[in-house]
């Protein structure tokens, strides 16, 4: 066979292969993305403290400057909305107890003369501060209203908040 | 000699499927998540026209193609830490008229075969993030890899 015959014969048997073929593949690659803002700390670094308390004076408490009363420090991403939820343990000393009421103010600077937190054992909206630092100060006042025939001695309990994201 | 290479040269033209010569895939909008709060999963429908992953195929009309993801289980992120990933059955979405709004979805984690009615189409993807409770803080990324077999 003369060679320039050869060559087309080949030619065409490519032809062939690529049409019975019939296929065509393409790919692409896509980023997938995410920025995680920062997680939230909550710091209690202020007992709420009422001291000594007395049968039958009614109810006794604390001003929101006062030392006594407690505070919680909150850290997270800057000016992202939280909810601060609450659960309140009785203040009591073993079967015995002793009435409490709390309330309190969160305020983005360290001030007591924030927003109030209204009825205290609801969920509270709020915003953390902006700038650098996402920051919330909650304080937490109450009274306690010892009965004239209260039993003496050590009454503790505990109040506990936590934060989440909304 | 000469004239045979002529010949050849040709022929090797033809001998290129027409697929291979008029078929694309491009990836126009990446799969973006946003910002994520540690502890609460964020997921991003297919129908999302900001955040979901859109890719740009060309094809030919009335032509199939077998779509076939290949999908992060995770995002990498600051340290190395590692943000999970989930895709479901119903993340991918297929539109033979290249619109968001008229997709019809598939299981991404599958090869999927479609149906082209013209020479265009999009291939739209969702999907899950879910961060810990205790996420690092950061940017993460992942890629998606979207292969097409035209017939």
């Amino acid at each position: 066979m003369h060679t320039a015959t050869k060559v087309a014969v080949l030619a065409l048997a490519l032809v062939a292969a690529g049409a019975a073929t019939g296929q065509a593949q393409n790919n692409a690659t896509m980023n997938v993305t995410a920025t995680v803002f920062r997680p939230i700390t909550v710091a209690a670094d202020r007992q709420l403290v009422f001291g000594n308390v007395f049968p039958g004076q009614g109810a006794q408490g604390m001003a929101l400057a006062s030392p006594s009363a407690g505070h919680f420090s909150i850290a997270g991403e800057p000016s992202a909305s939280v909810s601060m939820s609450w659960v309140v343990s009785p203040l009591s000393q073993g079967a015995n107890t002793l009435p409490l009421s709390l309330s309190g103010t969160y305020n983005t600077i360290d001030n007591p003369a924030g927003s109030s937190l209204g009825a205290f054992a609801s969920s509270t909206a709020a915003t953390l501060s902006g700038g650098a630092l996402g920051q919330l100060f909650v304080y937490v006042i109450g009274t306690v209203t010892p009965a004239a025939n209260q039993v003496p001695g050590n009454y503790t309990g505990t109040v506990q908040l936590t934060v989440i994201y909304q | 000699m000469r004239a045979s290479l002529t010949i050849l040269s040709l022929a090797f033209g033809a001998a290129l499927p027409l697929a291979a010569q008029q078929t694309s895939v491009v990836g126009v909008r990446p799969l973006a998540f946003g910002g994520l709060f540690p502890g609460i999963p964020r997921a991003v429908l297919r129908t999302d026209p900001a955040n979901s992953a859109q890719f740009d195929l060309k094809g030919h009309p009335n032509g199939s193609a077998s779509l076939t993801f290949l999908l992060p289980a995770v995002m990498t992120g600051p340290a190395g830490a590692t943000l999970p990933l989930v895709f479901g059955g119903n993340d991918g979405g297929f539109s033979a008229s290249q619109s968001i709004a008229s997709q019809v979805g598939f299981d991404p984690r599958t090869p999927y075969l479609a149906t082209f009615a013209s020479n265009r189409a999009s291939v739209f993807l969702g999907g899950t993030a879910n961060p810990s409770v205790s996420q690092r803080a950061g940017t993460y990324t992942g890629t998606v890899t979207l292969t097409v077999v035209f017939f």
